[in-house]
């Protein structure tokens, strides 16, 4: 800026000059004149009014030229370097002979540098909007997706190529769900999430643990974290962005754990095998020899070994769900049937606790669509729990009865210690138990996680009412048979009857 | 508990390499009337039931030299074997994977997990079968 000030300066000393010169020449006129001629007042006037003007129109002429020359040097200057005008305007040549030549040039100097710099923050700033779509998208060490209100992708990293599969350029203008085909852990999932904000929100956020992707063929599996930007009302047009943390390896881990129990567990069933066949042979040859405690002690071996079987029964069924392999098969039951059966085989186990199993069963049952092997499971691990709970209290009650909804509810009531109301909601949870019952209760906090999946998976919902200290009651509802829908019936197999230990073939007898 | 031994005629074929489960599956088998033959291991237990000699096979998957599902695929393959009279149960406490199942759905005629099943049990299984 020195320039202009030295501009201005000698702009003011040059006009205050040509102001002095033209004084002096209406002087001098005046003087000339009236040495020849005798003028009277107005007359003198007239003439040095006419004077000045007439000098000043002459000398304004002559040094206008003389001083507009730099403003139009640096308009110029100006001219050429925005980019609007930049075509249409030469650069001034900066060594044209002009007033304060000096001074011009470097003004003009310094026009185009500030013409250089301005042009290199300009590039900067869109530098760093490309960056901000390329680098910085493509840097991000997590895929990143983008997509539009139609769910069709917008943008990729190149990262969310290689995790995908597909190289980023080629996901443009595909849908999201068909190039991540996600397999979310609940009912909870990304389309009924963006469903639900486009109706009711201009921008939301979420996120998902543990989903798994279904991979192209060929490519391992991965399960990622999932968060979501939403923004209805962005003016790049994109509406959704998605950034995906992988958790792969921390999530098998997990996972192999389980199969690790699945496979162990395994182990365990050989022996369990062994033993309740020598139990059986055993009380079998001696039958009518032993003594009332011989016998006791024969009767507590053989529900301790029970007890373990369902044990390992609930481990190697929570690992199917987990692997989603649980294959359920609804049959059409004659539910009282099924709960008799039930609680007469619990009773063993029962009494060994010195309690005693109640049923009361509500007459003209419909039949249900069930998987026998897997409601037993369910009533196995009701009554189980109850009878654990059951403290001093020596009785339990499995009621049946239909309800106002047409559904067929099933429930297990103990008198024991009951469950405090802030634990109630998260009893369903996989390997959540009461802290406060874990030194006292053995259990593996599967059971109750597995009932929820099996009467789910049977159309049905479970439930709990307890009173800390007044004992629970854990429910659960089936659909009756006719009621079921086409596809929960079994289509597969119909020749197999299926037991609680197995099936065989072509056989309507045979029913345990 | 303590019958005499009636013998049914029917003859098993019992595939099982654990000897102690064998042992007792023999002992309530022939209690309960039937000609028991216990054979460990997978290609032999495969030429003995070519002799078509046997009304019930139970078959182990966990066995030596070839698993029982071979020997389930060789026996129900009829260019391999003769039309078998026999009835196949499978006795296993193994999982299966779901391809590995419904293929044994296809050529089994019954299935038990041996940790569910007690001796007698599968006595009762068995007389439930037509043979």
């Amino acid at each position: 800026m020195e320039y202009f000030h030295r501009f201005r300066q000698q702009l003011l000393s040059r006009l205050v000059l040509i102001i002095l010169l033209e004084n002096i020449l209406v002087g001098v006129t005046w003087w000339g004149v009236t040495t020849y001629i005798e003028l009277g007042g107005t007359e003198t006037a007239a003439l040095v009014g006419t004077a000045t003007i007439v000098y000043a129109i002459l000398i304004a002429s002559v040094s206008a030229m003389w001083l507009t020359q730099p403003t139009k040097l640096i308009a110029r200057a100006i001219m050429h370097v925005t980019p609007e005008t930049a075509a249409k305007v030469e650069a001034p040549d900066p060594t044209t002979p002009a007033f304060g030549r000096e001074l011009v040039s470097g003004l003009i100097h310094e026009v185009f540098e500030l013409a250089t710099t301005a042009e290199k923050t300009h590039q900067t700033i869109t530098h760093t909007s490309d960056l901000r779509t390329n680098f910085v998208a493509n840097s991000l060490p997590l895929p990143l997706l983008i997509f539009d209100a139609n769910e069709t992708i917008l943008f990729a990293n190149e990262v969310a190529g290689s995790y995908i599969g597909m190289p980023s350029t080629e996901m443009i203008g595909k849908s999201v769900y068909t190039v991540l085909d996600m397999l979310f852990p609940s009912e909870d999932t990304l389309d009924t999430w963006l469903a639900d904000k486009k109706t009711k929100n201009a921008t939301a956020s979420s996120t998902w643990d543990r989903i798994k992707l279904n991979p192209a063929e060929g490519r391992p599996s991965r399960s990622f974290d999932l968060a979501a930007y939403y923004n209805r009302d962005n003016p790049d047009k994109f509406e959704t962005m998605l950034v995906l943390f992988d958790h792969t390896k921390a999530y098998s881990q997990d996972d192999q754990a389980i199969s690790f129990i699945a496979l162990s567990v395994h182990e365990l069933r050989t022996p369990l095998t062994l033993l309740r066949g020598y139990i059986e042979a055993f009380e079998e040859e001696f039958a009518g020899k032993l003594t009332a405690d011989m016998n006791d002690f024969m009767f507590k071996m053989s529900a301790t070994a029970q007890q373990l079987t369902a044990f390992v029964n609930n481990i190697l069924n929570v690992a199917r769900i987990d692997d989603d392999q649980l294959v359920l098969q609804l049959h059409e039951e004659q539910w009282g049937e099924v709960i008799r059966a039930a609680a007469n085989n619990l009773a063993l186990r029962a009494k060994v606790r010195g309690i005693t199993i109640e049923y009361s069963i509500a007459p003209n049952l419909p039949t249900v669509g069930a998987d026998r092997v897997s409601v037993l499971e369910v009533i196995n691990n009701l009554v189980d729990n109850a009878i654990k709970y059951s403290g001093d209290s020596s009785r339990i009650i499995i009621n049946t009865y239909l309800t106002a909804n047409n559904l067929v509810e099933t429930t297990v009531q103990d008198f024991g210690v009951g469950i405090p109301q802030n634990v109630l909601p998260n009893l369903f949870t996989k390997f959540y138990r009461d802290h406060h019952n874990r030194a006292q209760i053995g259990g593996t906090g599967l059971g109750l996680y597995l009932c929820k999946a099996i009467v789910h998976a049977h159309g049905g919902t479970v439930w709990v009412k307890s009173n800390k200290g007044e004992g629970s009651t854990f429910g659960f509802t089936l659909v009756p048979f006719a009621n079921l829908n086409d596809e929960m019936r079994d289509s597969v197999n119909q020749d197999i009857t299926r037991g609680a230990h197995g099936w065989i073939k072509n056989h309507s007898l045979y029913r345990r | 508990m303590t019958d005499p031994v009636v013998r049914n005629g029917k003859k098993v074929l019992c595939v099982e390499d654990e000897r102690f489960i064998s042992e007792l599956y023999a002992r309530a088998l022939t209690k309960a009337g039937y000609d028991i033959v216990v054979e460990p291991d997978g290609q032999r237990a495969l030429e003995v039931a070519q002799t078509n000699n046997f009304d019930i096979i139970l078959l182990d998957l966990m066995i030596p030299t070839i698993t029982g599902f071979e020997v389930l695929s060789k026996l129900r393959d009829t260019t391999v074997t003769p039309q078998l009279k026999a009835k196949i149960i499978i006795t296993t406490n193994l999982e299966q994977r779901e391809e590995i199942r419904k293929s044994i759905e296809d050529q089994a005629d019954g299935y038990l997990v041996k940790a569910e099943i007690t001796p007698r049990e599968l006595v009762e299984f068995l007389s439930h079968l037509d043979t």
